[in-house]
């Protein structure tokens, strides 16, 4: 599979690079020959088997579980790109559980970002005035962003008062406060009912517009997406692009012995949907069925490349 | 049925009747007492316990000082300076083992053993090492809480998420930012637990030692009127020992409370 070279990549305004990404953990081989290109303003839906490595996956772009093999490229704040080894600011993460730190209220838990980013701990104490401006301001931002996400009466809650769907709410903005290259989510609406599930997709598909507003102004995208989610319908309803990872794949085709791990089979386009407008999970039935057959199906092993077809 | 609530007014008025009953208990054992012999000092009347009070308030007539005084200042001191090495040594090293790993691999061994070995045992180590005076009291408190509050502090260290801990990074933060600004925030009220089981173990030590060494403090005066059989002047030590080992306790709830107002709804669910 052929690398991107450094002028596309510009050309085409990628955030994030995978380049034959691979990952073991001693004879447990996880992930094998990811190659994946993100573009600016994509919501990108990963789905798969459970335990195929969705999460790995994920933790290796966030830099705290780094592949062993091939390489993961960022483009961060100021445009440079960099190589992926550690947890950093243009990676934003929000995790399914523990979400929020217990210990401050919603408001400090968005603008501690902030204040971690931008202060040192020496600053805060000798040039204690100017920091406390500095956090006032952050703390007026987080409750604008907050307000803005219907959460204006939860401001000085502590996530332990607060309700799940909140709690996730929160750690949103709390990501989206600094501003990241790429907002990833694992899972992030698993342990919530439908109807909170339902609100929170509908946010993520305001995000979308969001960025749909700021192309039509010439703008760059402000929300670049990566969800990883076992629910299919999810998957098509928040994303405008659905990879396929899965271990079920036609590697003795290729000539191996045994699965050298799981890899992208799927990679094309998802419908785009009005978050005010219905949620018509029929008109995904055909694609539903598609991707069930192709990576969810040990039975039937598809061979790679031909189904990673997406172009933007 | 098991765990059948019962109004609060009944809590109220069964918690005052025990104490009452406490009370008359310890008035009918000294009444029987003194029918067998009159001059007992054993087990004090009420106003034989009223003398002994007397004894330790005011000035006594051999040294020139009173008793209560010159006891607490030397007791308090050596307590709070063992507390307070002990607390922060045991609190920063038990921070430190849970955040990074090679400390507690040098640590965690050391630290189980010496939590194993009752100081008061060991007297004979500290005066060797540390003399006879304060300093050996400061040694022997601060020695017996340390590797226990380390290890308690080291557990509760373990349990912060690491969906937080990399979030941390995300955020931004430096590597003292994640043990300072999150880490310590939400492990805090845990150290106050733990160290709130401690104030007890450390009496106990203080105590100890002074009954064995020294010529003030609260240790040696119950040692040598127990001796004398001067019981009227240990009831009310025992008693004023208590009240500020629960005023110790409802000290650090209160400040636990105060620094840690998020704890309470974290424990509920």
């Amino acid at each position: 599979m052929v690398r991107a070279s450094e002028e596309t990549m510009m050309d085409k305004d990628i955030i994030l690079e995978c380049s034959e990404l691979a990952q073991w953990f001693g004879d447990n081989k996880v992930l094998f020959d990811i190659n994946l290109q993100i573009e600016r303003g994509q919501i990108v839906a990963v789905v798969g088997p459970s335990g195929c490595g969705k999460s790995t996956l994920l933790r290796a772009i966030v830099g705290t579980h780094p592949a062993r093999g091939g390489d993961i490229y960022v483009i961060d704040g100021e445009g440079t790109k960099r190589v992926v080894e550690t947890p950093g600011r243009d990676r934003g993460i929000v995790y399914q559980r523990y979400s929020l730190f217990p210990f401050m209220t919603a408001r400090e838990n968005v603008a501690i970002g902030p204040v971690l980013d931008k202060t040192s701990i020496p600053g805060r104490i000798f040039g204690y005035f100017k920091f406390r401006e500095f956090k006032k301001t952050v703390l007026e931002e987080a409750d604008a962003l907050l307000t803005r996400m219907g959460l204006g009466h939860a401001l000085h809650q502590y996530p332990a008062q607060m309700s799940g769907g909140m709690r996730q709410r929160v750690a949103i903005a709390q990501a989206l406060i600094m501003r990241p290259s790429i907002l990833l989510l694992d899972e992030p609406f698993g342990a919530l009912d439908e109807a909170t599930r339902e609100d929170l997709q509908r946010l993520l598909l305001g995000l979308y517009q969001e960025n749909e507003e700021a192309r039509a102004q010439d703008v760059p995208a402000p929300h670049t997406i990566f969800i990883v989610t076992h629910e299919l319908n999810e998957a098509l309803y928040v994303g405008d692009r659905v990879l396929g990872l899965s271990q079920y794949w036609d590697w003795k085709g290729e000539g191996l012995d045994a699965c050298p791990g799981a890899t992208i089979l799927y990679d094309k386009a998802a419908p785009i949907f009005d978050p005010d407008g219905q949620r018509d999970f029929e008109s995904l039935r055909a694609q539903r069925a598609e991707i069930r057959a192709l990576v969810f199906e040990p039975e039937t092993p598809t061979p790679r490349h031909i189904h990673v077809t997406y172009s933007s | 049925m098991v765990r059948q609530p019962i109004a609060p007014r009944w809590r109220i008025i069964l918690g005052i009747v025990s104490v009452i009953i406490l009370l008359l208990g310890y008035t009918y054992l000294s009444h029987k007492q003194h029918q067998t012999n009159p001059t007992d000092t054993t087990i004090p009347s009420w106003s034989q316990l009223a003398d002994g009070v007397a004894k330790m308030v005011e000035v006594n007539a051999r040294s020139g000082e009173r008793w209560l005084v010159v006891d607490s200042i030397a007791s308090a001191e050596r307590l709070f300076l063992g507390l307070a090495w002990g607390v922060i040594g045991g609190f920063l090293l038990g921070l430190f083992m849970g955040c990074f790993q090679w400390i507690a691999a040098l640590f965690v061994p050391s630290m189980s053993l010496l939590a194993k070995v009752p100081p008061t045992a060991a007297l004979a180590v500290f005066f060797v090492l540390v003399g006879t005076e304060t300093p050996m009291f400061v040694a022997m408190i601060a020695f017996g809480i340390l590797p226990v509050l380390a290890m308690s502090v080291y557990l509760s260290v373990l349990e912060f998420p690491d969906e937080l801990l990399h979030k941390a990074y995300t955020l931004g933060a430096s590597h003292f930012e994640v043990v300072w600004s999150t880490i310590f925030r939400q492990v805090l009220p845990k150290v106050f637990d733990a160290v709130r089981l401690q104030i007890g173990p450390a009496l106990v030590y203080l105590i100890a030692a002074e009954m064995v060494v020294g010529d003030v403090g609260f240790g040696y005066r119950i040692r040598l009127q127990s001796r004398l059989l001067n019981m009227d002047v240990v009831y009310p030590y025992l008693v004023i020992l208590a009240a500020f080992g629960f005023l110790m306790d409802y000290g650090l709830v209160r400040l636990q409370r105060l620094s840690c107002p998020w704890y309470e709804q974290a424990r509920r669910r």
